[in-house]
């Protein structure tokens, strides 16, 4: 099932009098319950791309439908509606609240989701079972990333965005967190969108996506996707 | 270069830089403002007073001093002038209008100042020399001719001067006025040749006195000069000295107490604003150490925006601080009905631009302590991104009921706590701003009470009538009692102590005067004790049930009183039923009646008649007066609300942006996002309300004790009073919350998904 369909999308950015073409008609359809890669160097246009999968910005020309809906349309309130339930974020800063608990920034999703997972069980899910009461502070970059993916997870979405999720991370940690991730993915049913520019990730997508210059270059189909500790790093 | 960076910087935090100019402005402003006020009537007062040999002492004696009276006071060693004098209360003719006639036998003694026309001449006998400020209002001019009638003989002759006296620089006719009314009264000067070719005599019941001797030993010297004790009043209990002073020193009060709340809030907003900001500046702090930059430099450089707030704030603050000294003393504005004096240029204490200096540093200084803790340690240090304080676990979320507050109440209280000193501002910001409303209310709650109290309940006559005491005998005044229907009062000045007061017996059979204490409570006049007023009670120690003893001036009679009851009264006085006084043998003699009748007809025995509609107009201009200054303090503490408010709801907003942008990211709609703020804004407005409101009637006390001794106002704040108060702070928290709740339209989540520098 066609999960993703992006139809003619461009997105461009005025800089002054200047204007940046950020996305450049761009299409891609992607399947549901699959890992999709995003690749490509700095300034080619995949977090511009994230962030429209998102509902964090809207495109210039073009349609984005996430199962079917327009998401290109909708309003402000809409779109807010559409993070809520429609897909998980991990970014690659982390960004929890750090005035809450560990528990609490997983929890305070359940305040806007449809139709929310149990924080507890994901947390522990996640490991993180004796860190709940914790204040982000408290806890190594990977265990905040963990409760990143936990508090994403536990929002039910469709669809996991992620944005270079272990890029401050060390490798040990990054490979611990996207072993996480898969397996997460996998557990739920997730489809799962990483950008990154490490090419390493790339191996255990079944989906990668080459962006070049605000265009898609290549869609590639990986027919064996690697396992996270299969991929030398 | 850096000073580009200073202008671009400014730039960025336009609002917060915006906030603090205005901070500093309101603060140094009312600062400035109250002082210009005090030190402007200080100095055009001193003037007045100067240049119309204004008296130190006056000598009363109700039959008259003769010129070898004069001639011994002149030759007291230490009095410098003195002059017999006659001031009575005359109606023109034809007319309400009521106008003291006024004879100084040497003018350089309580004279007057002659603004037009032409020099006084003490050998005319046919000019008068007439209140400039009465004159402008009744369209009179130099030349015009100005009748007055005294005892049914009639006053009259060309007028020659358009004057000012600081005898009268505060025109009351009636002890219970407390506003002049330059249309109907004014004061008219004649010379002793004038009385002399009217009356053929002259009658002169005081001497004034100038002289540096205190009052002890004038009492002294007076009493051996002429062989007997007189009432002596310093010029302390002269209306025209006393009130004047009593504004310098409400404005030297609300100069001291008022701009203490601005400043002190200018400059810890400067603190918590300049901490925020080189919290944002501390990379580029440290980029400009690793570059090479001395410390020195740096703190040069930042020690600029301090000084640039401090600067911009201080010019705002000066226009405004001379705007508010024009607001209040100009000879157009509500001080200048009140006083009639000839110059009003404005004056300043030059103590108050070492202040504004010394402001100007400390805010400098503020700016260089937030900046220095930001360098601290090596250039690597510098560079790293400032750390929070580590959130610690709160002894409130070890209680059950933590765990079912909703996470945007968690948050908020978090925010709060983590941020003390942002909140602690906040929180300074509300309470002051609900403190000044409630004071400034209270006291036109406290005066129109006072008002009631007074012309509602006390006085309940139509019309009162002032005796020619020489002319009235017994028989006329009983006649004019029966004609009348009237109640009537005797006043005769009495000593307790050293101190003088006035001794009132009434004789009250329609109740068309009556007495009250506490909030307008009515007490009945007793027939076995008297009334004190509360400052009597006060000054002399003296409650109900006890006894104390009067002294009448110029007689050897003496009386033991028992205090029957504590009550209000606009003059200092004791009083009395006609009952009492009998049982006691006080001899008196009527001084005033109080009757329902409106016409009344002209007699030899009437001095002259008020009514009191005539005394209820008077209030309207001091109410006036109470009016402008709380409008203007109204105003000035919703300013106040909204820029504290509103410069740390930009700093929350700013130090929250990344949470902000992460609840937008995982799917808060703005209105969500907006009503946590807001409610924050709102708890904190509570706590503000709650506390503002205690602090509010603690200024009170402390302005009416400050303020208004000489009035005994008894605090009153209405319900209304705190409804309003409430609802404008709440208000004026809700519109910040709004403004700033509304810039989460604007943040970028796509900002917020890039890592943290």
């Amino acid at each position: 099932m066609k999960i993703v369909e992006i139809s003619h999308v461009s997105r461009v950015y005025k800089v002054g009098d200047h204007e940046q073409k950020a996305l450049d008609d761009v299409s891609l359809e992607l399947e549901s319950g699959k890992t999709i890669v995003i690749l490509g160097p700095s300034g080619a246009g995949k977090s511009t791309l994230l962030n429209l999968l998102g509902g964090l910005d809207s495109p210039t020309s073009g349609t984005i439908k996430i199962k079917g809906q327009d998401i290109s349309t909708l309003n402000a309130d809409q779109l807010a509606e559409y993070r809520a339930s429609g897909v998980g974020f991990i970014f690659q800063a982390y960004n929890l609240i750090p005035t809450l608990t560990v528990l609490e920034n997983v929890a305070l999703v359940k305040e806007i989701a449809k139709d929310p997972l149990s924080s507890h069980d994901m947390l522990r899910e996640v490991g993180l079972g004796d860190h709940m009461y914790k204040f982000p502070v408290e806890l190594s970059g990977g265990e905040q990333q963990r409760v990143s993916i936990a508090r994403a997870v536990t929002k039910n979405p469709d669809i996991l965005l992620c944005d270079e999720p272990t890029g401050a991370l060390d490798t040990e940690t990054g490979i611990m967190v996207l072993k996480l991730l898969q397996r997460m993915a996998k557990e739920h049913g997730k489809t799962t969108i990483i950008v990154t520019h490490n090419q390493n990730i790339a191996k255990m997508a079944d989906v990668v996506v080459h962006v070049k210059n605000g265009k898609i270059k290549e869609v590639i189909n990986n027919d064996k996707p690697l396992a996270v500790e299969e991929v030398e790093w | 270069m850096l000073f580009k960076k200073l202008i671009r910087t400014i730039g960025r935090y336009k609002a917060q830089f915006i906030s603090m100019i205005i901070m500093v402005g309101l603060g140094v402003g009312i600062f400035l403002g109250f002082n210009i006020e005090w030190k402007t009537l200080e100095v055009n007062v001193a003037k007045a007073f100067e240049d119309t040999g204004f008296a130190d002492y006056r000598i009363v004696n109700e039959r008259g001093f003769s010129e070898e009276d004069l001639k011994k006071i002149e030759s007291i060693d230490g009095v410098d002038a003195a002059s017999r004098f006659l001031s009575v209360n005359v109606p023109r003719k034809d007319d309400e209008d009521i106008v003291m006639l006024t004879v100084s036998e040497n003018i350089s003694v309580s004279g007057f100042k002659v603004l037009e026309g032409t020099p006084y001449d003490p050998d005319d006998a046919e000019g008068l020399w007439i209140s400039e400020r009465y004159a402008k209002q009744n369209g009179l001019s130099v030349g015009d001719t100005y009748t007055m009638v005294y005892k049914s003989l009639e006053f009259s002759g060309p007028i020659r001067g358009l004057v000012k006296s600081g005898e009268y620089m505060i025109c009351l006719v009636e002890k219970a006025q407390l506003m002049p009314d330059h249309e109907k009264n004014g004061f008219v000067y004649v010379s002793p040749a004038y009385m002399k070719a009217k009356v053929g005599m002259t009658f002169y019941p005081q001497i004034h006195v100038r002289s540096d001797l205190p009052k002890e030993t004038m009492i002294d010297r007076v009493e051996a000069a002429l062989g007997k004790s007189y009432m002596i009043v310093d010029k302390e209990l002269v209306t025209s000295y006393a009130e004047a002073h009593g504004e310098m020193t409400e404005g030297k009060t609300m100069a001291a107490l008022l701009p203490v709340i601005f400043l002190a809030i200018a400059i810890l907003t400067m603190i918590t604003t300049m901490h925020r900001i080189s919290i944002s500046e501390k990379t580029q702090i440290g980029t400009l150490k690793s570059l090479g930059f001395k410390d020195r430099r740096i703190l040069r450089h930042y020690a600029a925006y301090g000084l640039f707030i401090s600067i911009c704030g201080t010019v705002l603050g000066v226009v405004l601080g001379l705007g508010i000294g024009y607001f209040f003393i100009n000879p157009n504005s509500v001080m200048g009905d009140y006083l009639d004096m000839e110059h009003w240029e404005l004056h300043m204490p030059l103590w108050s631009i070492a202040v504004v200096i010394m402001i100007n540093v400390v805010l400098v200084l503020a700016t260089l302590y937030s900046v220095a803790s930001m360098m601290k340690g090596t250039a690597a240090e510098a560079l790293k991104p400032y750390a929070p304080k580590a959130m610690r676990r709160m002894w409130i979320e070890k209680k059950k009921v933590w765990k079912d507050l909703s996470f945007a109440t968690k948050w908020n209280i978090r925010d709060i706590l983590r941020h003390k000193s942002r909140s602690f501002m906040t929180l300074f910001g509300i309470i002051s701003c609900m403190l000044i409303l409630i004071a400034s209310f209270g006291i036109n709650d406290t005066l129109n009470s006072y008002i009631d109290d007074f012309f509602e309940n006390s006085i309940c006559y139509k019309t009162k009538i002032v005796l020619d005491t020489e002319q009235a005998g017994d028989a006329d005044v009983a006649a004019l009692i029966d004609r009348y229907e009237a109640d009537w009062t005797s006043s005769m000045g009495v000593q307790i102590g050293e101190n003088t007061y006035a001794m009132e017996i009434y004789g009250l059979e329609h109740e068309y005067f009556r007495f009250v204490k506490g909030h307008g409570e009515h007490i009945d006049l007793p027939d076995d004790g008297v009334l004190i007023c509360e400052r009597i009670a006060k000054k002399e120690g003296l409650k109900v049930g006890d006894t104390f003893t009067v002294s009448v001036y110029g007689t050897s009679e003496k009386y033991d009183l028992k205090v029957a009851d504590i009550a209000k009264s606009i003059s200092e006085s004791v009083m009395m039923s006609d009952t009492y006084a009998g049982k006691l043998g006080v001899n008196y003699q009527i001084t005033e009646l109080f009757t329902n009748e409106t016409e009344i007809e002209e007699s030899p025995i009437i001095s002259s008649t008020q009514t009191k509609q005539a005394l209820l107009d008077t209030f309207k201009s001091f109410t006036e007066l109470m009016n402008v200054m709380i409008v203007m303090l109204v105003f000035i503490s919703v300013l106040l609300g909204i820029v504290v408010l509103y410069n740390l709801g930009i700093m929350s907003y700013a130090e929250r942006y990344r949470e902000l942008a992460t609840l937008k990211v995982v799917g808060f709609k703005d209105r969500h996002i907006s009503r946590i703020l807001i409610d924050q804004n709102l708890w904190m407005t509570i706590l503000g309300v709650l506390v503002g409101i205690p602090a509010g009637i603690g200024v009170l006390k402390i302005l009416l004790v400050m303020l208004a001794s000489d009035y005994e106002l008894t605090l009153t704040i209405k319900w209304l009073t705190y409804l309003i108060a409430t609802a404008l702070t709440f208000g004026v928290s809700f519109i910040v919350g709004v403004m700033v709740s509304r810039k989460n339209k604007d943040i970028d989540m796509v900002e917020a998904l890039k890592v943290a520098e």
